[in-house]
C-alpha cells in the first residue's frame, strides 16, 4: 500500500469532517463554540480510547465485541472494591484497571490458544463480562465518590478537559506504535497475511495477545473516566459502545478484513461521528435518532470500501 | 433392506447417539434440572411455573430456529433482538389503529422478511461480514424504534389480537407454535434441497458451488427465512403481555444465538439441528427460573449464558482440532 | 507425430467419450498448453504425464469445464461442445476426483455422494431411504462395503474420502473420470485398493484420465500414456511401446548439464546436522549432514515429506523426536523466529500464501524478517529499510519501479527475488529453498539458479527442495530422496541420474521394506 493511497482516504475523511462542521455550525449557532467543542471532546474520550485499541484489533483482521462489557465490569469492580471491600480508592482504581486488562488478556488467550474466531470469542465474553457485572452489582449502583475522584472525568488542565489530554496522548502513542515501530509493522503483516507473517519470523500469537490485552486496558481506562464523569457506577455502563468504536475505526478507513488502517483515520472517524451526534442533537434530532445515523454511516462506509476493493481488483 | 444393514458394525442406537449427541445432552440437562430443582423447591414444578417457562419463552425458541439456519449457513445476525422489538411495535400500532387483526399480524412478518432478505443480499453479494452488516442494522432498528415511539407503551390492545394468550386444547398457543415450527423446520432442513443446500453452503462454499448450488441465493433465502421466524416470534412476543413496551428487549439476540450454539449448531457453520436450539431455549428458560427458585440472584443469568457459550465454543474447537 | 495422432483419433469414430483437438490456453501471455490433442476411449486408463508446469493440470481443467480453451475444440461423442462451467462438463459425463477433495465434512457419506442430485419421493422431498440404499450399492460396487454411509465425512481418512468422490462421480453416470494425482496423499494399502477400484471402473466401461508421477502405478494400470512437456504434446503411445527410462526422457527431454551453472569452490565444514529427527508421522527418522558451500537437493514426490522436513527445521512444526545440531552443537528450534536467530532462512514453496504479503510494498516485505536489525531505538528506521530494499533490488535485479512498489504487481520471478532478498538480508548461514523456481519463467529461473550457485560459492549451505527432476539433478551437489516421510536414497553428483533418482522416488515402499 502506497502512502498516497492511505492519505487519499484520510484526506476525503478530513474534507468530509470539515464540511460536516460547517453545515452543523450553520444549523445551530451553539455548535461552533469553544464550550461546546470542549464538551464534545469530553464525551468523545471514552469511545476514543477504546477505538484506538480497536484499530489495532481490526488491523490484525480481528474484532473485539466485548469492550463495552469490559467497561461495565471495570466500573462495577471499581465501586465494589472501594465501597464493599473497603479498599482505598486509588487501590480500587488500580485493581479495577488490572481486572479490565486481564479480561482483555483472556480474550486474547482464547483467540490465540484455541483458535476461536475473535468474533465468537468476544461475543461470548461480551455476555460473560456483562453478566459478571450484573451478578456482582445485582443492579445496585455505587455513589458517593470523594470530590478529588471527579477530576478524571470533570476536571480541566490548562482549560482543556482532563480526559481530552489522556485521549490526545494515547492517540499520539498509538499512532507512533502503529505507524513507526516494529510492533506496528507486525500488526499490519498479521492482518494482511497471517501465514506469511509467521513464516517471516513474526511472533503472531504474542502480538495478538498484546493487542487484545491492550484493548481490555483501554476499556478499563475508559471505565474509570466514565465513572468519574457521571459520578456513579452502574452495571449497564458502556452497553453498545463496541458499535460506536467499530464504526469510528471502519469509518476511519481501516479495512474490516485486516491489513489496512491508521490511527489518524480513526481519530478523524471519531470526530466526524461525534460532530454528527452533537450537531443532530442541537438541531433537534432526539438522541436515539443519531444511533440510526451511525448505523447507516457504518454500513455505508464499509459498502464504499468493499466496492473500492473490488474495483481495484483485489 | 433394513436400516441396520446399511451401516455395518453400528447399531441404530449408536448412530442416534452420535448424530444427536448435543441434543441429548441438552434434553437430559432439562430433565435433571426439573428433578433437582423440583426436589429442592416443590413450587418449581407447579403448573404456573411450567406454563411460564414454556409459553413465556416459546418466542425465543422460534427465533432460534431461524438463527440456527443462519449460523448453519456460516453467518450470524446480531440484530434479531432489535428486529423483534420493531415487529412487536409495528404489530401493536396496527392493532390499536383499527386495522384488521390479520393485517396487524401479517404486515410486521412481511416487513421482517424484507429487512432480512436485504441484509442477506448485502452479505451475499458484497462479502461484507454478516456481523458488521447486522451490527449496523441493530443500531438502525434500535435507534429507529426509540425515536419513532419515544419509548411510549402501547396498551388497550384488542383481545382478539392476543394470539399468544389463546389456549387451543388447553395448551398455550405459543407452545403449539414452538412445537409445530420446530417440527416443520426440522423436516424442511432434512427433506428439501434448499434445506440441504444450507448445510452445504455453510460447510464448504466452493464445493457447494461445484455441486451446482448457488451460494448467494442460498444465503439470501436463509436470511429471508430467518426473517419469517423472527416475525412470528415478534408477534408472539407482542401478544404475550397486555402492553407492548416499544423497546428492544435487552440481550435478546444473545439469548437467541446462545440457544442455537448450545443446541449443537457449530459457530463455524455446516452443522446443527433446530431441535437442539429449541431444547436449548427451553433449558435457558429453566435455568432462569431455577435461579429464582434456588434463591440465587437472577442477575447471574447472563454470566451463566456467557460461560455456556464459551464452554460450547471451546468444546467445538477442541473437537474439530481432534478430527483433523 | 502430432498430425498423425489426430488422424488416428478421428478415424477411430464418433463414439469417443471425450476428444480434444488442438487445444491451446494462455495465462498472462504465456502459452501453458500449446496445440495439444488428446482423446479417451471407453474402458481405458489413459495416463497423462509430464513435469510440473508441463500443462497437465491446465489440460485437465479444460476437460472439466473450469477453463475455456483459447483455441481448439472439445468433442463429446463426436459432436463439438463448449463447456462454460463445470456443470456443462458434468452433464456431458465428465467428472473429476480432485486433489483437494471437495467434500462437505459435516454431512454424511450418503449425502456427499448425492448432494445436488438427490433422489426424490413423489412429494418432491428428499428420499433418504433410496439415497442411502443407492449409496450403499455404489460403495459396494467399489469394494467399499466397509464404509459407513451414515458417518460424517469429517472423520474419514483421505483414502475413504477419495472413494466417496469416485462414488459421487459414478452417481452422476460419469463416462470419463479424471483422477489428478490420486495416490499422492494415500497410504500404501489405500493405493492398492485404489488400483483395484480403477480396474473395476475400466471393466464397467468408464474412461479414466490418470495423472500420476509414480511409474509402478502407470505400468500396472495404464493402457495408453500421453506425455506433455512445456505445454506441448510429446507423444501418445500404448503402454506396451514404452519403458520407464523412455518415459522419463520423454518427460525431461533436454540435456541437463548445459542449463545449470557449475559448482564453484569446495565444500566446507558441516554446519547443519539432523539425527533421527521426526515430526509426528509425516517426518520420520531423518538424518543428514549439510556442509558450507554445498547445495543439497531433496527430491521426492508431493507428499513424500520434503516440505514437512523443511518446516521442522524451520520451527513451524517443531521436531517431536531426534536432534538438530548447528556447528556441532545441539539446538532446540521451536519457532520460525528461533530458526531465524540461529541463521536459518526458509524460502517457502507457496509464495503467495507463505512467502509474501502481497498487498504490501517491496520494502515492507523485505523489512519483515529483519525488523530487529532495521530498528533504531524503538522506531523502524525508514531510511535503513529503504536502503535495504534498494540494495536487494540492485543485487538481485528485481525489476520494479522502486522500493515502494506493491509486491502483487510484480511478476512471479521478481516476487521470488523479493522473498530471497528478505531472507538474505537476515544474513543466514543455512538457506532452505522449497521449489525455488516454481511458476516463474525460464529467464528468471536461470537467474535464480546462478544466484544459488554464487551464494554456495560464498559459503552458504543450501538445502533445495524441488519437484522438477532436472532442477534437482542439475543444481545439487548431492541428492537425498524422500518417500513416505523417510530418506530412502542418497546419490552424489556423479551417480544422480534421472532414472536412478526417479525410480527411488516413485517406488511404492511397503511399510516393512522402508523401515
Amino acid at each position: 500500500m502506497t502512502a498516497a493511497k492511505v492519505f487519499r482516504h484520510e484526506t476525503i475523511l478530513a474534507v468530509l469532517t470539515v464540511i460536516a462542521m460547517i453545515v452543523l455550525a450553520s444549523l445551530s449557532d451553539k455548535f461552533f463554540t469553544v464550550d461546546n467543542l470542549l464538551n464534545q471532546g469530553r464525551l468523545m474520550a471514552e469511545v476514543g480510547l477504546i477505538s484506538l485499541a480497536m484499530t489495532f484489533v481490526i488491523v490484525t483482521g480481528g474484532i473485539d465485541l466485548s469492550v463495552g462489557s469490559i467497561l461495565g465490569l471495570t466500573a462495577i469492580l471499581l465501586g465494589v472494591f472501594w465501597k464493599n471491600v473497603g479498599l482505598p480508592l486509588p487501590a480500587a482504581m488500580f485493581l479495577a484497571l488490572a481486572c479490565g486488562t486481564f479480561a482483555g488478556w483472556v480474550n486474547g488467550f482464547i483467540i490465540t490458544r484455541f483458535s476461536v474466531p475473535p468474533l465468537i470469542a468476544t461475543l461470548a465474553t461480551l455476555a460473560l463480562y456483562r453478566g459478571l457485572a450484573e451478578g456482582i452489582s445485582e443492579a445496585r449502583s455505587v455513589r458517593g465518590y470523594p470530590e478529588w475522584f471527579f477530576f478524571f472525568g470533570q476536571g480541566e488542565v490548562l482549560g482543556v478537559p482532563f480526559q481530552l489530554w489522556v485521549l490526545g496522548i494515547a492517540t499520539a502513542i498509538a499512532a507512533v506504535i502503529l505507524g513507526l515501530t516494529p510492533f506496528g509493522r507486525a500488526t499490519y503483516a498479521i492482518g494482511a497475511n497471517e501465514v506469511a507473517a509467521r513464516f517471516s519470523g513474526i511472533r503472531v500469537n504474542a502480538t495478538k495477545l498484546w493487542i487484545y490485552t491492550a484493548s481490555g486496558f483501554c476499556a478499563a481506562l475508559a471505565a474509570v473516566i466514565f465513572v468519574s464523569r457521571v459520578t456513579t457506577t452502574r452495571s449497564d455502563m458502556g452497553t453498545g459502545l463496541e458499535l460506536d468504536a467499530i464504526t469510528a475505526v471502519v469509518l476511519g478507513g481501516t479495512s474490516i478484513f485486516g491489513g489496512r488502517g491508521t490511527i489518524i483515520g480513526t481519530a478523524l472517524g471519531l470526530i466526524l461521528i461525534q460532530a454528527l451526534k452533537n450537531g443532530l442533537a442541537l438541531s433537534g434530532v432526539k438522541g436515539d435518532g443519531t444511533i440510526v445515523v451511525i448505523g447507516l454511516v457504518l454500513i455505508g462506509a464499509i459498502l464504499v470500501g468493499a466496492l473500492f476493493d473490488r474495483n481495484r481488483g483485489g | 433392506m433394513s436400516v441396520a444393514a446399511l451401516s455395518p458394525g453400528r447399531t441404530n442406537l449408536h448412530r442416534f447417539l452420535s448424530g444427536y449427541g448435543q441434543e441429548i445432552v441438552v434434553a437430559l440437562s432439562i430433565v435433571a434440572l426439573f428433578v433437582v430443582v423440583g426436589a429442592v423447591n416443590q413450587r418449581f414444578l407447579s403448573d404456573t411455573n411450567i406454563n411460564s417457562i414454556f409459553a413465556g419463552n416459546a418466542y425465543i425458541a422460534i427465533a432460534a430456529i431461524g438463527m440456527s439456519m443462519v449460523i448453519i449457513a456460516g453467518h450470524i445476525d446480531v440484530s434479531v433482538g432489535a428486529l423483534i422489538g420493531v415487529i412487536a411495535t409495528i404489530a401493536g400500532t396496527l392493532a390499536v389503529s383499527g386495522y384488521p387483526i390479520w393485517v396487524a399480524w401479517l404486515v410486521p412478518i412481511l416487513f421482517a422478511i424484507a429487512v432480512n432478505a436485504g441484509v442477506g443480499a448485502l452479505v451475499a453479494y458484497t462479502r461484507i461480514p454478516s456481523i458488521v452488516v447486522t451490527l449496523g442494522m441493530l443500531s438502525i432498528l434500535k435507534g429507529g424504534l426509540i425515536s419513532a415511539t419515544a419509548g411510549e407503551w402501547i396498551s388497550n390492545l384488542p383481545p382478539e389480537f392476543m394470539i399468544a394468550q389463546m389456549r387451543p386444547f388447553g395448551i398455550p398457543s405459543a407452545v403449539w407454535f414452538m412445537v409445530a415450527l420446530t417440527i416443520i423446520a426440522s423436516l424442511f432442513l432434512r427433506y428439501t434441497d434448499f434445506g440441504r443446500s444450507i448445510y452445504a453452503v455453510g460447510g464448504n462454499m466452493e464445493a457447494a458451488r461445484a455441486a451446482g448450488i448457488n451460494p448467494e441465493r442460498t444465503v439470501i433465502g436463509v436470511f429471508a427465512l430467518h426473517g419469517l421466524f423472527a416475525g412470528i416470534a415478534g408477534i408472539l412476543f407482542a401478544t404475550q403481555l397486555q402492553v407492548i413496551q416499544s423497546t428492544v428487549p435487552p440481550n435478546l439476540e444473545l439469548t437467541i444465538i446462545t440457544a442455537s450454539v448450545i443446541g449443537g449448531v457449530s459457530i463455524l457453520g455446516g452443522t446443527g439441528t433446530v431441535i437442539g436450539s429449541t431444547l436449548a431455549a427451553i433449558l435457558f428458560a429453566c435455568i432462569g427460573s431455577a435461579l429464582i427458585f434456588l434463591n440465587v440472584s437472577a442477575y447471574w443469568l447472563r454470566a451463566v449464558l456467557g460461560l455456556m457459550i464459551l464452554a460450547t465454543v471451546l468444546a467445538d474447537m477442541v473437537r474439530r482440532r481432534r478430527d483433523t | 507425430m502430432r498430425t498423425e495422432h489426430i488422424g488416428d483419433a478421428a478415424a477411430s469414430g464418433a463414439g469417443l467419450p471425450i476428444e480434444l483437438r488442438g487445444i491451446s490456453k494462455s495465462f498472462a501471455g504465456i502459452k501453458v498448453v500449446n496445440d495439444v490433442s488428446f482423446d479417451m476411449r471407453p474402458g481405458e486408463v489413459h495416463a497423462l504425464m509430464g513435469e510440473n508446469g508441463a500443462g497437465k493440470s491446465t489440460l485437465i481443467k479444460v476437460m472439466a469445464g473450469l477453463y475455456q480453451p483459447d483455441e481448439g475444440q472439445i468433442l463429446v461423442n463426436g459432436a463439438v461442445v463448449r463447456f462454460t462451467s463445470p456443470k456443462d462438463a458434468h452433464a456431458a459425463g465428465i467428472a473429476t476426483v480432485h486433489q483437494e477433495l471437495l467434500l462437505f465434512p459435516e454431512l454424511t457419506v450418503a449425502e456427499n455422494i448425492f448432494l445436488g442430485q438427490t433422489p426424490k419421493t413423489s412429494f418432491g422431498t428428499i428420499d433418504w431411504q433410496t439415497m442411502r440404499q443407492r449409496s450403499r450399492e455404489l460403495l459396494d460396487s467399489l469394494d467399499s462395503g466397509d464404509l459407513d454411509i451414515d458417518q460424517k465425512v469429517a472423520h474419514l481418512s483421505v483414502g475413504n474420502r477419495q472413494r466417496i468422490e469416485i462414488a459421487r462421480a459414478l452417481a452422476q453416470d460419469a463416462r470419463v473420470l479424471i483422477m489428478d494425482e490420486p495416490t499422492a496423499a494415500l497410504a500404501e494399502h489405500d493405493v492398492q485398493r485404489l488400483m483395484s477400484i480403477v480396474r473395476n471402473l475400466r471393466k464397467r466401461g468408464v474412461a479414466i484420465v490418470y495423472v500420476s508421477h509414480r511409474m509402478p502405478e502407470i505400468f500396472a494400470l495404464a493402457d495408453r500414456v500421453t506425455v506433455l512437456r512445456d505445454g506441448h504434446l510429446v507423444a501418445t503411445k500404448p503402454i506396451s511401446e514404452v519403458d520407464e527410462p523412455g518415459l522419463v526422457s520423454m518427460m525431461v527431454g533436454r540435456s541437463i548439464d548445459r542449463l545449470y551453472p557449475a559448482k564453484q569452490g569446495t565444500d566446507g565444514d558441516v554446519i547443519l546436522e539432523l539425527t533421527a529427527v521426526s515430526h509426528r508421522s509425516v517426518v520420520r527418522d531423518i538424518s543428514f549432514k549439510l556442509r558450507r558451500g554445498e547445495i543439497l537437493g531433496l527430491a521426492g514426490l508431493v507428499g513424500s515429506g520434503r516440505t514437512e522436513t523443511a518446516l521442522t527445521i524451520f520451527g513451524i512444526t517443531p521436531a517431536t523426536q531426534g536432534q538438530i545440531l548447528i556447528d556441532g552443537k545441539p539446538v532446540s528450534i521451536t519457532s520460525p523466529e528461533g530458526a531465524r536467530d540461529l541463521g536459518i532462512a526458509y524460502v517457502p514453496e507457496d509464495r503467495a500464501q507463505q512467502g509474501l504479503i502481497r498487498p504490501q510494498s517491496i520494502e515492507e516485505n523485505i523489512a519483515l524478517a529483519n525488523l530487529k536489525r532495521l530498528t533504531r531505538g524503538i522506531f523502524v528506521d525508514a531510511a535503513k529499510v529503504a536502503a535495504e530494499a534498494r540494495n536487494a533490488i540492485t543485487r538481485f535485479g528485481i525489476r520494479a519501479r522502486g522500493p515502494d512498489q506493491l509486491v502483487r504487481q510484480l511478476s512471479g520471478g521478481n516476487q521470488q527475488k523479493v522473498v530471497l532478498g528478505k531472507w538474505l538480508a537476515t544474513n543466514p548461514r543455512i538457506l532452505i529453498m522449497d521449489e525455488p523456481t516454481r511458476g516463474i519463467d525460464v529467464g528468471a529461473k536461470a537467474e535464480i539458479h546462478q544466484l544459488m550457485r554464487k551464494l554456495a560459492g560464498e559459503g552458504m549451505a543450501i538445502l533445495m527442495i524441488s519437484s522438477e527432476l532436472p532442477e534437482v539433478l542439475g543444481m545439487s551437489d548431492r541428492v537425498l530422496v524422500m518417500n513416505g516421510g523417510r530418506i530412502v536414497g542418497e546419490f552424489d553428483k556423479d551417480h544422480a541420474t534421472a532414472e536412478a533418482v526417479g525410480t527411488v522416488m516413485t517406488r511404492s515402499y511397503d511399510k516393512e521394506q522402508a523401515a
